[in-house]
């Protein structure tokens, strides 16, 4: 399965952010985005989610090589903020996304073996979302879209609120998963994106390209990242 | 301090003029002729500046304006007391719960906020220029119009002259007292969040100002020249130990949390707002579902905010049943007030529109829908299914009438016995047409409210409002509203109309949600 990006276009008034995306996803990677501050990594999301509307250009799934529109469950979004509805418990919050998402589950395991698998300790199940930590809260945010499994995962800059143990953990956990969806994943933390991702991508003026790492080592290779970010 | 007094001023139209060029900015066609460069444009600076001070001037005299003509010229027909001392008599009692009400020191603006918190302003330098600037504008704001109407209703000169400032005189007495008390208590009042206390002064001014002439108790001139004298004396002590009170930045500091500035800053606050909103969810263990899927997402907020919702109409169903047990009681001693409660009934219906707007709680539960549910919700693509959608509006709409109609029918029913008891009618149909016109104004704002959300949700992840025709929506049902109270018509004709309009409104209504809203209805960015 591949997602594939052509000739995508956004600009807000005359500010042209992407000035023309092309780049194929595929699944089992995990794709880091990197981009200076503004370069347009959320707006890049935001436009795969259809939370905005593309000026042009289209995106698309290829499965055994017959192009598909991309439907509501193919994409799961992690924003880097959390939110979750805070008026729920956390047991309460995942009976409900998986009660309107049954169909859609394979495998579908017990809620307590859902919170086992995020490591989301038996006191705090019952409690309510609003008195979750901010980690707490991405974690069940984080759950919640693997559950739905969907086919692409859009996760922004999601392991900065996790303590070093609960990063660790996620980052097991998204290297686990990672063979059944497409990762995209953006950061401003080079050392993450090294450790994580199998592929480097850099979002600058407007444009999406990948760095080939080569045979360089991991410093010439970080270098060579932050002189393609630096170019004007 | 006159420095100081220029700079903050000259930082608060800077605000000002960046949200006028903000705001012309929202307009679809203006949008596109705007530069992108428009914040440093200069010709538009300077239109946006004269806006600015237009809206300043206009503040200082059609504030005071409306507050005159809707607080006392529009009730003084009710009463059959020598008019100039009504004036004079509501005046000074409406005076007194301003004072209280509105101090302008004490109230945690924004551009208080940014001076003093966030630029280090000298606090008191800040505070007391920018006081003496409001006091000024009252005595200029007030003094046209207590002449203008003080001509109509032939008070003397000098009272129409001594009435700016005798409201400046009060506003300094309370002032002193205030910081007076944060002297010894250290605890800064914050104006928007007035005491029990000071609510029961308010409410016992308010009665005695609007009460009062109903049985021909009303203060004559010579009282007010006493209470103008003292307060006078009074005020003119409390200027200057105001002038010279110097623990201004321990108070600013407590009064001036973004908590305080954001939540009285048009709604648009986002955190305090959050908070405010979180304040309302309610853990009651025992209080689960046994339902599922949409039916059990929403029976739990419903659940989880009892406080703005079966809580809050239970309390109005109290105080409607307590106003209709008085008028009763009124019917007993007074019989003119009876011909007066039986004229209203049949004439005055379109008034009950405003009073069901005001009770109406869909427009607060659909903020805290927002903050507590959608704004986190819409962030998930499946919520955002036009099945999931459309389904949690259904469960939300029963939900908003069921509520809106146990104060709506208590109202109604109680109308109807109040026409019985005051007289009745010879047309059995007002009976009817005043419980079914009440019930249908409550389902008819039940389901405007929730459709104006559906269909323009203004709000983007920040929680800021981004519509501003959702703000114009509301403002303009608030002043259809309000301007019903002053139509007079028959009560069948008015309320057959209003019942037919109700059930259009909803249908149509009903119509466009369930095509639109699935588009419509997601986060702004």
């Amino acid at each position: 399965m591949k997602l594939v990006v052509k000739n995508l276009k956004k600009s807000f008034l005359k500010k042209e952010v992407l000035k023309d995306i092309n780049f194929s996803f595929e699944k089992g990677k995990i794709y880091g985005l990197l981009g200076r501050n503004g370069a347009g990594k959320t707006t890049f999301f935001n436009c795969l989610n259809e939370d905005i509307e593309v000026d042009s250009g289209e995106f698309y799934i290829i499965l055994n090589n017959t192009k598909r529109p991309i439907e509501t469950e193919d994409i799961g979004y992690v924003l880097s903020t959390p939110n979750v509805p805070e008026f729920l418990t956390g047991r309460e919050f995942l009976k409900f996304f998986i009660e309107i998402n049954e169909s859609r589950i394979n495998n579908l395991k017990t809620i307590d073996e859902y919170f086992d698998f995020m490591k989301i300790a038996p006191d705090d199940r019952d409690k309510l979302l609003k008195d979750y930590s901010h980690g707490m809260k991405n974690k069940m945010q984080m759950l919640v879209n693997i559950i739905a499994n969907p086919n692409i995962l859009l996760l922004d800059e999601p392991l900065t609120s996790f303590d070093v143990v609960v990063a660790e953990e996620m980052k097991q956990m998204l290297k686990e998963i990672k063979k059944n969806h497409i990762i995209i994943f953006s950061t401003h933390i080079m050392e993450l994106a090294l450790d994580l991702c199998d592929e480097i991508v850099i979002l600058n003026k407007g444009i999406l390209e990948e760095v080939d790492k080569n045979n360089l080592d991991n410093k010439q290779f970080k270098e060579k990242i932050i002189a393609s970010l630096k170019e004007e | 301090m006159l420095k100081t007094f220029i700079i903050s001023f000259k930082l608060k139209n800077t605000y000002r003029v960046n949200s006028i060029i903000y705001s012309l900015k929202q307009f679809p066609i203006i949008k596109k002729i705007l530069p992108d460069s428009l914040y440093k444009n200069k010709g538009l600076k300077i239109f946006a500046n004269i806006i600015s001070i237009l809206v300043e001037i206009i503040n200082i005299f059609i504030g005071k304006l409306l507050y005159i003509l809707l607080m006392i010229v529009f009730v003084m027909s009710l009463y059959k007391t020598n008019q100039a001392n009504t004036f004079i008599h509501i005046f000074t009692f409406l005076t007194f719960c301003g004072g209280l009400l509105n101090t302008y020191m004490l109230n945690p603006t924004k551009d208080k906020y940014y001076a003093i918190i966030i630029m280090n302003m000298d606090a008191r330098k800040y505070g007391l220029a920018n006081y003496y600037y409001k006091l000024i504008q009252v005595v200029i704001g007030f003094l046209p119009f207590t002449i203008i109407f003080g001509m109509m209703y032939h008070i003397p000169l000098w009272i129409k002259i001594a009435l700016p400032f005798f409201v400046v005189s009060i506003k300094l007495i309370v002032m002193n007292y205030i910081l007076n008390d944060f002297l010894k208590t250290k605890q800064a009042t914050n104006e928007n969040l007035p005491s029990k206390i000071v609510w029961s002064i308010v409410a016992i001014c308010l009665l005695l100002a609007y009460l009062l002439p109903f049985v021909n108790i009303i203060i004559n001139e010579v009282i007010f020249s006493f209470i103008f004298i003292i307060s006078f004396i009074l005020g003119i002590y409390s200027l200057v130990k105001i002038h010279n009170f110097s623990s201004y930045k321990q108070m600013y500091k407590q009064i001036l949390t973004t908590k305080n500035v954001y939540a009285t800053s048009n709604n648009t606050g986002t955190k305090a707002m959050k908070d405010m909103s979180l304040k309302q969810i309610e853990l009651d263990k025992n209080y689960t579902s046994t339902k599922s899927g949409f039916a059990y997402f929403h029976d739990l907020f419903v659940k989880r905010h009892r406080k703005i919702l079966t809580k809050a109409v239970k309390k109005q169903a109290i105080v409607i049943i307590f106003i209709f047990i008085a008028i009763i009681i009124g019917f007993k001693i007074n019989a003119d007030f009876k011909t007066s409660i039986n004229n209203i009934l049949l004439q005055y219906l379109p008034y009950f529109v405003f009073i069901m707007y005001c009770l109406n709680r869909s427009s607060s539960v659909t903020q805290a829908m927002f903050m507590n549910c959608d704004h986190s919700m819409l962030t998930y693509r499946i919520y955002k299914e036009p099945k999931v959608i459309l389904g949690i509006f259904k469960e939300r709409l029963k939900t908003l009438i069921i509520i809106n109609l146990l104060p709506a029918s208590l109202i109604g029913v109680g109308l109807a016995i109040l026409l019985f008891l005051s007289g009745g009618t010879t047309n059995f149909l007002n009976y009817f047409v005043l419980v079914v016109s009440i019930i249908a104004m409550s389902i008819f704002f039940s389901v405007h409210y929730l459709v104006m959300y559906y269909l323009l949700q203004p709000y983007n992840v920040n929680t800021e409002i981004r519509s501003s025709t959702y703000k114009f929506v509301q403002a303009l049902t608030y002043f259809v509203c309000y301007y019903m109270i002053q139509i007079k018509l028959p009560t069948i004709s008015f309320g057959i109309t209003m019942i037919i309009f109700c059930i259009l409104y909803s249908l149509i209504s009903l119509i466009l949600v369930y095509k639109y809203a699935p588009k419509t209805f997601k986060l702004r960015i």
